[in-house]
């Protein structure tokens, strides 16, 4: 039975008895294998052995005795490091420091193969600090963060830094070493001990040279500084620093050379913003575009500088009493200033979005001062048009119109605009002046796409007239041609009442050849055309008069019809008074004054001589044949004395015609926004109004209320008994 | 030396064996062989005068793993024990290798049978659950028993010793399983625990009206964007879904379950990622019906709801026993009691009929004694469903019924689940599960 008993606990000791010494024997050998690596001799350790120590270590449950062991020696070996690196002096501290790196790094690596066993087992299960990552902990620890290296590391660093700003050339490899080990042991490790101070020390050393800046230098001189700097900076991140400290970097760049001065650049005298605009400065006005960008609040700088000064520049041309004398002249001008900025904006502001709404508003605010602008606008197509785009090609027409379109989307009033352009449109189809039928179409085309349908329904009809009329006079001629012999060729242009903008004026008597002609035009059109009513607009035709001088000169005359009725008085009388004139042919006095002093008083074209020779024209004055006119021209062109421009009392009464225009279409507004609301209050109806109508013109809010008040009076709307200000619809 | 550079000659427990270096490459460097040829450790140095190197470990394990890095594939002769080789991998830095040639990609029509492993545990296993990398954990009663892809059993998990309802993968190394309160005790609730050494690491809790409470957790989902969604029962009739952060372990969301609807004691949650919705069905017996819906937590929305209260039962009553969201169609599948697959369009929104597709198998009447409810899992376009002692797998648009996976003993099939690669079922009749591997694809 004891003998037993002593059997089972022989047998129980023998299992569990290691050798005591065995751990302490193994620990040992591997210390040693550390030892060695760390001094460079590692060539005569066997792997394998190291390896299987480790092993049996941690599969004996020695794994604790392996981890704290390890982390005694290696903190033993980081202490003496610590203390050589301390010893370094001056330039070579960073290459100790580097170069102890380098070997740690090496070590640790040869260490981690060793332990990898412990590693992969014993540290996950036991919480602990892997391998790798515990040199890098030590590292930081033992030597980074040794009271006498971490300062003076940081100033080194900082140090290099500075000279490299200044101007010097330092040993970037190194400084990207250094860095890279800082990244190494950690993030936060990089920027509690080295970015935080980096980011400080650059914040000052960038408000000083600002300061300095800022005192000597003009604003692009000064751009071009910050740019540089800014370009270092990011030159210097991706060269040694991380990535991550790129945005941190510049933002200080950019908060001390920038921000903190930019009301003092844009505004800078004789160098600023404006200069550079005025001076087309593209690439200067590139870089502060660029470099503003950065900045909060930058751009809006810029933009409200360069807005502001738009409206003053625009403001003086469109007020300046000089420019209102050739509207040609003024349009181009606006057109000039407009291409001056979208160059701008194009090449230096980098197309940017808000920069051209700016610029749109501006040039709205200031056109839009004037109230002749529409009118201007429509003089300048006018010229364009008539004067042709010669020599340009269709696609140039194009960009030209385009341009023009641009400005009419300025305008406010562009019902007055359409009001011009129809007569000048109607002046140019009627005389036959308009270059280009392409040109004229594509406009309307514009137009159209712009305003809608009804904008430009009128101006189509016109063209569509036009057309019917040649087509009209080519079936008159085919069939009465033969009858007609040799009589004076008729050509007319039936105009459709309503689409053009012609005044009725009571036709003059014709001269008894042409009535003629004009009765057997009747008699056809009305014979084809059932229905309708023909009335002649003879104060807007043109002749081509042949007529022979003194000396049996020939001459063939292009006068107005006007003109053409008072000539032919003169193949039966040799002298005439204006007041006879004036009864033969029943042509209003005022338009027989300007046509009798485009025929005697023009000088090369006065084929009428007038007693006595002056300019003006009285009712008893006497006219000549001029037997002695002489002309070194076949075709003399008699233009009839008018104003291009419209004369003020013209002008006026072209604006009292808008505004009559303008009173049903606010009612028709009022009307329908009623007919949907039933009833609504005054400034909601005027808000609304001129939300409707602001595609065509500005309403003008009593304007508005007249009407409202008209509308009362005949029964579409009343106003409420209770609020006065309500208003209803009466259905 | 020899003709080849690269030569090299093992003397591994006293047999000799050559190999050449680019074999020995294919470890990796974060293994021994890796570290051995590094630059570092000199090697000519490290041979005796044959040029052998001495290993003192297994010859035949070593032979074997030298395959592995020959041909990328595991063969393990009968004489060597798995466990044996598993430690040599282990030692060589060469298990991760050997875990990557043990089985195959997942396939259910392919799948063989591995093992057949019995618990200690007594009694009916609540759930399995398949872990990312090869291992799965059961849930017996107040425990949950984890094991790793070499089937090796780690500590077991608890929480207060409370009934377990459910358990899911956060990763490989984190469990959280969802137990029942204790009445009268603040304990119970949801716990993440370290799935080595079976520590508690963290305990969810629930507040409503920043008040914490104690709650009953039971069926658990969670998304790809760090979420654990669990259904939750609460003291004061705080019934609903609970929503947790992974990584702050705080509760983000909770919602509330409606007036007539059931989502606190929800038997299965699915977290759809593409619709950024969540499933929650609760089925017959736990409730008397069965209510399915999907959770919009954005909106705070049920954005899609079904159940057949009120419904007419047909002579033959089929009952939804369990549900998933197809998400590639947009519909749910249900299965009843009978193995009878049927769908449901999520596209028209509630009262949608069921389409059941009749493929009733002759079982009505000769159901074994202790039947267990169909289960549903999806994998790879795989449709899974368990019926009494066997999985069927369905396969294309028609969900066509192409393989069956059956086991002789063991009973009922009472859970199953799919993940790394493996499928684990549990039976019910005695605590075993079986684990279906797919083999390694053929050589040509």
């Amino acid at each position: 039975m004891q003998k037993k008993r002593a059997f089972q606990i022989e047998a129980f000791k023998h299992r569990v008895v290691v050798d005591p010494k065995y751990a302490e024997k193994t620990w040992k050998v591997l210390e040693h294998a550390i030892h060695e690596i760390y001094n460079h001799n590692a060539s005569g350790l066997s792997f394998e052995e190291l390896y299987r120590n480790a092993y049996n270590m941690v599969l004996h449950k020695f794994g604790e005795k392996l981890y704290t062991g390890l982390v005694m020696t290696m903190t033993t070996h980081l202490k003496e490091i610590s203390q050589s690196i301390e010893s370094a002096q001056g330039e070579i501290f960073l290459d100790e420091l580097n170069r102890k790196w380098v070997d740690h790094n090496k070590a640790l690596q040869m260490i981690r193969d060793i332990l990898m066993y412990m590693d992969r087992t014993f540290i996950p299960s036991n919480h602990k600090t892997p391998v790798h990552e515990l040199g890098l902990n030590l590292w930081r620890d033992v030597v980074i963060h040794s009271s006498k290296t971490q300062a003076r590391l940081l100033d080194t660093l900082l140090e290099l830094v500075l000279r490299e700003r200044n101007g010097e050339v330092i040993n970037r490899g190194l400084m990207r070493n250094i860095i890279k080990m800082l990244m190494d042991l950690g993030l936060p490790v990089y920027q509690h001990d080295f970015e935080k101070h980096f980011l400080d020390v650059s914040a000052n050393f960038y408000c000083c040279e600002s300061q300095k800046f800022i005192e000597s230098c003009d604003c692009g001189d000064y751009l071009k500084k910050a740019e540089r700097r800014l370009n270092e900076e990011l030159e210097r991140v991706s060269h040694y620093l991380d990535p991550r400290s790129e945005m941190k970097i510049t933002n200080v760049v950019e908060k001390e050379m920038i921000e903190s001065h930019m009301h003092t650049l844009v505004h800078m005298e004789n160098s600023g913003l404006v200069s550079m605009l005025v001076d087309d400065k593209y690439e200067d006005l590139q870089r502060m575009y660029n470099l503003f960008r950065r900045v909060p609040a930058g751009l809006t700088i810029v933009k409200e500088v360069m807005t502001s000064f738009v409206r003053d520049t625009g403001k003086q041309l469109i007020m300046d009493p000089e420019r209102l004398r050739d509207p040609v002249d003024f349009v181009q001008r606006l057109l000039d200033l407009k291409d001056k900025y979208d160059r701008i904006i194009t090449m230096s502001f980098n197309n940017d979005k808000t920069f051209q709404n700016a610029l749109n508003s501006s040039f709205e605010y200031f056109i839009n001062l004037n109230a002749r602008s529409p009118e201007f606008i429509s003089l300048f197509v006018d010229d364009k048009l008539r004067r042709g785009l010669k020599g340009v090609g269709e696609e140039d027409v194009e960009v030209v119109l385009d341009k023009v379109m641009m400005l009419f989307r300025y305008l406010q009033e562009k019902d007055v605009f359409e009001k011009y352009y129809k007569q000048h449109l109607a002046k140019r189809l009627l005389s036959g002046k308009t270059v280009s039928d392409d040109a004229e179409r594509s406009l309307i085309v514009k137009l159209k796409t712009e305003c809608g349908y009804q904008f430009t329904s009128k101006l189509e009809g016109m063209f569509t007239d036009m057309k019917t009329s040649h087509d009209t006079m080519q079936g008159f001629y085919a069939g009465q041609g033969a009858e007609l012999g040799d009589g004076p060729t008729l050509s007319v242009q039936v105009l459709t009442t309503g689409s053009w903008p012609t005044q009725p004026s009571p036709p003059c008597n014709l001269p008894t050849e042409i009535l003629g002609v004009c009765d057997r035009f009747r008699t056809y059109y009305l014979g084809t055309h059932n229905g309708r009513r023909l009335s002649w607009q003879t104060n807007m035709g043109t002749a081509d008069l042949k007529a022979t001088f003194g000396k049996g000169q020939k001459h063939e005359l292009n006068v107005s019809t006007y003109q053409m009725c008072v000539l032919m008085l003169f193949n039966n009388v040799e002298r005439l008074t204006c007041k006879e004139i004036e009864q033969a042919t029943a042509i209003p006095m005022s338009d027989l004054r300007r046509c009798l002093q485009s025929l005697a008083c023009v000088k090369g074209k006065n084929v009428l001589r007038k007693e006595p020779m002056s300019k003006d024209i009285a009712e008893d004055d006497a006219f000549f044949f001029n037997d002695k006119f002489t002309s070194k021209f076949f075709k003399v062109k008699i233009g009839t004395v008018v104003a291009q421009r419209e004369s003020e009392p013209e002008n006026l009464e072209t604006r009292q015609r808008v505004e009559e225009d303008r009173k049903p279409q606010i009612e028709a507004a009022i009307v329908r926004i009623m007919k949907s609301r039933r009833t609504l209050d005054h400034n909601n109806i005027v808000a609304e109004v001129t939300k409707q109508l602001q595609s065509r013109f500005l309403p003008n809010p009593v304007v508005i209320k007249k009407r409202i008040e008209s509308l009362i009076e005949r029964e579409f709307l009343e106003r409420d008994k209770v609020d006065r200000k309500l208003y209803r619809y009466l259905a | 030396m020899g003709v080849q550079k690269d030569r090299v000659k093992f003397n591994v427990g006293g047999r000799v064996m050559e190999t050449t270096a680019t074999t020995l490459a294919n470890a990796g460097r974060n293994s021994m062989f890796g570290a051995m040829f590094d630059d570092s450790w000199n090697l000519i140095l490290q041979s005796n005068k044959e040029g052998e190197r001495f290993l003192d470990r297994n010859p035949d394990c070593f032979g074997v793993l030298l395959d592995l890095l020959r041909t990328g594939e595991l063969h393990i002769p009968a004489n060597i024990p798995e466990k044996l080789l598993y430690r040599e991998a282990l030692y060589y830095g060469l298990l991760d290798h050997v875990r990557a040639a043990k089985w195959g990609p997942f396939d259910g029509n392919r799948l063989r049978l591995s093992r057949s492993l019995q618990g200690q545990a007594p009694g009916d296993g609540t759930a399995i659950r398949a872990g990312p990398d090869g291992g799965c954990c059961v849930a017996h009663g107040s425990m949950v028993h984890v094991y790793d892809w070499m089937l090796d059993e780690h500590p077991p998990l608890n929480l207060d010793y409370q009934r377990v309802n459910d358990v899911g993968w956060v990763d490989s190394d984190n469990v959280v399983i969802g137990v029942s309160e204790r009445l009268g005790r603040g304990d119970g609730g949801m716990g993440l625990f370290s799935s080595h050494s079976g520590e508690l690491r963290y305990k969810f809790q629930v507040c409503h009206e920043n008040q914490v409470k104690s709650y009953t957790a039971g069926a658990l989902s969670f998304s790809s964007d760090y979420k654990i969604f669990s259904s939750c029962k609460g003291r004061s009739n705080e019934y609903g879904v609970g929503v947790w952060d992974q990584v702050t372990g705080k509760q983000i969301d909770f919602f509330y379950e409606p007036l007539g609807w059931s989502l606190g004691d929800a038997d299965k949650l699915q977290w759809l990622e593409g619709s950024n919705c969540l499933l929650v069905a609760t089925m017959f017996p736990r409730k008397d019906n069965c209510y399915i819906s999907l959770l919009d937590f954005r909106e705070k929305k049920m954005v899609w709801c079904w159940s057949d209260m009120g419904a007419p039962f047909a002579v033959d009553e089929k009952r939804v026993r369990d549900a998933i969201a197809m998400e590639d169609n947009s519909s749910i599948c249900v299965v009843n009691e009978f193995e009878d697959l049927g769908f449901m369009d999520l596209r028209s929104s509630a009262a949608t009929s069921i389409r059941w597709s009749s493929r009733s198998r002759l079982m009505k009447g000769k159901m074994p004694e202790e039947p267990c409810y169909p289960k549903l899992a999806l994998h790879g376009g795989q449709l899974f469903s368990s019926m009494n002692d066997c999985i069927s797998v369905f396969c294309g648009p028609e969900w066509v019924l192409t393989s069956r996976l059956r086991r002789s003993y063991g009973g009922s099939i009472c859970d199953f689940s799919i993940g790394g690669d493996r499928l684990f079922a549990l039976h019910s009749e005695e605590n075993v599960f079986d684990i279906w591997e797919t083999p390694t694809p053929p050589i040509i």
